[in-house]
């Protein structure tokens, strides 16, 4: 059995004539959630579309437990992994239990029907996802925070070992945030997902790539990796990182009132004399 | 606080349970369908029982002689291959409505978007007013002509459509509009250089789209078209309900968006092109067929594209009655009575959706 695990080598991807992820490395290991952070146009969402098969790779390779994507068909690939993208589709009166039973399409041959393996599978993933009481209604009446459980119920219907997330907790308040990620870490699939906000990254995830301009600058453990240096360099903030008072995990606190530029570290050590 | 109860009521006031479940609904229109086109048979200038009718359909198909005098003529050489043009019409135009909505990701598209009518449009149109002794008459060589205006459309708007990643909505919408509007124009200079009133009429009879043309032979590509369409479609239903959510979320279930989405342009522009070259285009059916069917059993495609056919064929059938009988002395185009009931409806659906707040 080889490990459930991603690997991304010397990923290149060019998206809209640019090159935006140039020589990436990255493992995901299995069982773990691996979080991919980054500013914006780092590269980010460019290269999980490349693991999830929406973009091909210009040079590098990806590996799902070893097997180069190359080798795997499009429906191969997603019988390996489930993706949710950042996409809220259109309105086209689809259910929540139909957008969930979609999940099954990699399954599926032309004109199958569903059997009562598919149903038990949509249930148990609406269950999961805590929306098994919603699945009569309309996908598109749901608030922001319905829609990505379903949406997450989606892809475990999807029933792959990997997961792979764009931002999952974008446009949810702090506590669907809190639930979704819960939600998440329950799973125990071997999870890539890109994170805007550090603190949830650092509290969430078991290991982190920073990213950017296109290649991973940092890895490691969230303690190690998010360090003020780094912070300042990559992101162009200021930040003191203390010990999260009710957790102990990293708690980056942020300097809101002026970026990491605006005061070189020169200055910082005279005001401080 | 406020928003945890108001998340808690939705369910019980919101939740539109499918009431009306896709086999027996299918079932339900199927017999329609046979009643209507029975009635469309039936009704006309001339009155004939729809036992007649049927013994004449029965006598036809079994290969018997027709029994002497004037309705076995009237019942199989004009009615029936009208109310069946309609039926295969309606049928193709709730298919290739429910086919584009999906592949431009827009509820409220239409196939005539794609610029292929408007190319089908420019060759009938050709063919009557510089066709040397054509004289308005629709026939074979019209809806060839109309055929291969829309081949030449097809083509022109692939080529424009592919580039930059693969028939992307927008690009694809933009690339059939600007081309469809060039076309059109070339259309409206040759109307004007129509040589007389007759070629004139019959162009714009064409252009609003009519029935008028049916006979036996004109059958014979609408009626393979259709229901192979509709078994490619089908085919592809789940590829159809993923492109619904987006072009990441169909790759990430396995399949080949690019590909799936030539196919959709291809088949559909097909499909429209074969139509309007045997009715012209008729307007508003193909955007409220699938719109209406998916208000009732929902946007899942497997039951979706079946139900649309059908509602369709129903639907283009009494129109077609509607456009026979409704006056006297002429025949309305059906295009005419397609637009008067479908904008209204169209409005009506727009507010309900507008309306329901979400």
């Amino acid at each position: 059995m080889p490990t459930v695990r991603i690997d991304v080598e010397d990923l290149h991807v060019a998206y809209a004539g640019r090159t935006v992820v140039a020589g990436a490395h990255l493992i995901a290991d299995e069982g773990e959630i691996t979080g991919l952070v980054g500013p914006n146009g780092s590269g980010k969402s460019t290269l999980l579309r490349t693991v999830y098969r929406h973009l091909k790779p210009a040079a590098g390779r990806v590996l799902l437990a070893g097997t180069d994507l190359r080798e795997l068909s499009p429906v191969q690939t997603a019988r390996r992994v489930a993706a949710l993208p950042q996409e809220r589709g259109g309105d086209f009166e689809l259910t929540v239990r139909e957008v969930v039973a979609m999940g099954r399409t990699p399954y599926k041959r032309a004109f199958a029907g569903e059997d009562t393996a598919d149903r038990d599978i949509v249930a148990r993933a609406l269950a999961d996802a805590g929306m098994a009481e919603h699945d009569g209604r309309r996908f598109t009446e749901l608030s922001g925070g319905e829609r990505q459980r379903v949406l997450l119920a989606r892809a475990f219907a999807q029933q792959t070992e990997i997961l792979v997330l764009d931002e999952p907790t974008n446009h949810l308040d702090i506590r669907h945030q809190v639930e979704l990620l819960a939600l998440l870490r329950a799973q125990r699939r071997t999870t890539l997902v890109s994170l805007h906000d550090l603190n949830a990254a650092a509290s969430v995830c078991d290991r982190l790539h920073v990213l950017h301009e296109g290649g991973v600058v940092a890895s490691g453990p969230p303690r190690e990796v998010l360090r003020p240096p780094l912070l300042a360099e990559v992101f162009g903030v200021r930040a003191a990182v203390v010990e999260h008072p009710l957790t102990g995990d990293p708690l980056i606190a942020f300097d809101h009132r002026s970026p990491a530029d605006a005061t070189p570290a020169e200055a910082v050590d005279a005001g401080a004399v | 606080m406020a928003n945890a109860l108001l998340s808690r009521k939705s369910p019980e006031t919101r939740t539109q349970p499918r009431a009306v479940p896709a086999g027996p609904l299918a079932a339900v229109l199927a017999v329609a369908l046979l009643l209507a086109l029975t009635a469309a048979v039936s009704w006309g200038s001339t009155s004939i029982p729809p036992g007649e009718v049927w013994g004449v359909v029965w006598r036809r198909l079994s290969g018997e002689p027709p029994r002497p005098g004037t309705n076995d003529l009237i019942v199989w050489q004009l009615r029936v291959p009208r109310a069946v043009l309609a039926a295969l019409v309606g049928a193709g135009l709730g298919l290739v409505g429910t086919a584009v909505q999906a592949l431009v990701r827009n509820p409220l598209a239409d196939p005539y978007l794609l610029g292929i009518s408007n190319g089908a449009s420019l060759g009938a149109v050709g063919a009557i007013v510089l066709g040397a002794g054509a004289g308005g008459a629709l026939g074979l060589g019209l809806s060839a002509a109309a055929f291969a205006g829309a081949l030449a459309t097809f083509a022109l708007v692939w080529a424009v459509a592919r580039r930059g990643g693969g028939f992307a909505p927008l690009r694809l919408v933009l690339a059939g509009v600007a081309i469809g509007q060039f076309l059109s124009g070339f259309t409206s200079y040759l109307v004007l250089q129509a040589g007389d009133e007759q070629q004139t009429h019959s162009v714009l009879f064409w252009l609003m789209g009519s029935l008028g043309g049916a006979n036996w032979q004109l059958l014979a590509v609408p009626a393979v078209a259709v229901p192979a369409v509709l078994l490619l479609l089908q085919a592809r239903a789940r590829g159809l309900n993923a492109l619904l959510m987006g072009d990441e979320t169909a790759a990430g279930l396995g399949i080949d968006v690019v590909r799936l989405r030539r196919e959709l342009f291809t088949v559909t522009s097909l499909l429209t092109g074969v139509l309007v070259a045997v009715s012209g285009a008729i307007a508003f059916v193909a955007l409220m067929v699938p719109h209406v069917c998916r208000l009732v059993v929902g946007g899942d495609h497997r039951r979706l594209l079946p139900v649309s056919a059908l509602f369709g064929a129903l639907l283009l059938v009494v129109v077609d009655i509607v456009c026979r009988t409704a006056m006297d002395t002429q025949e309305l185009p059906v295009g005419v009575v397609t637009s008067l009931i479908g904008a209204p409806a169209l409005l009506y659906l727009l507010d309900r959706r507008l309306g329901s707040g979400s």
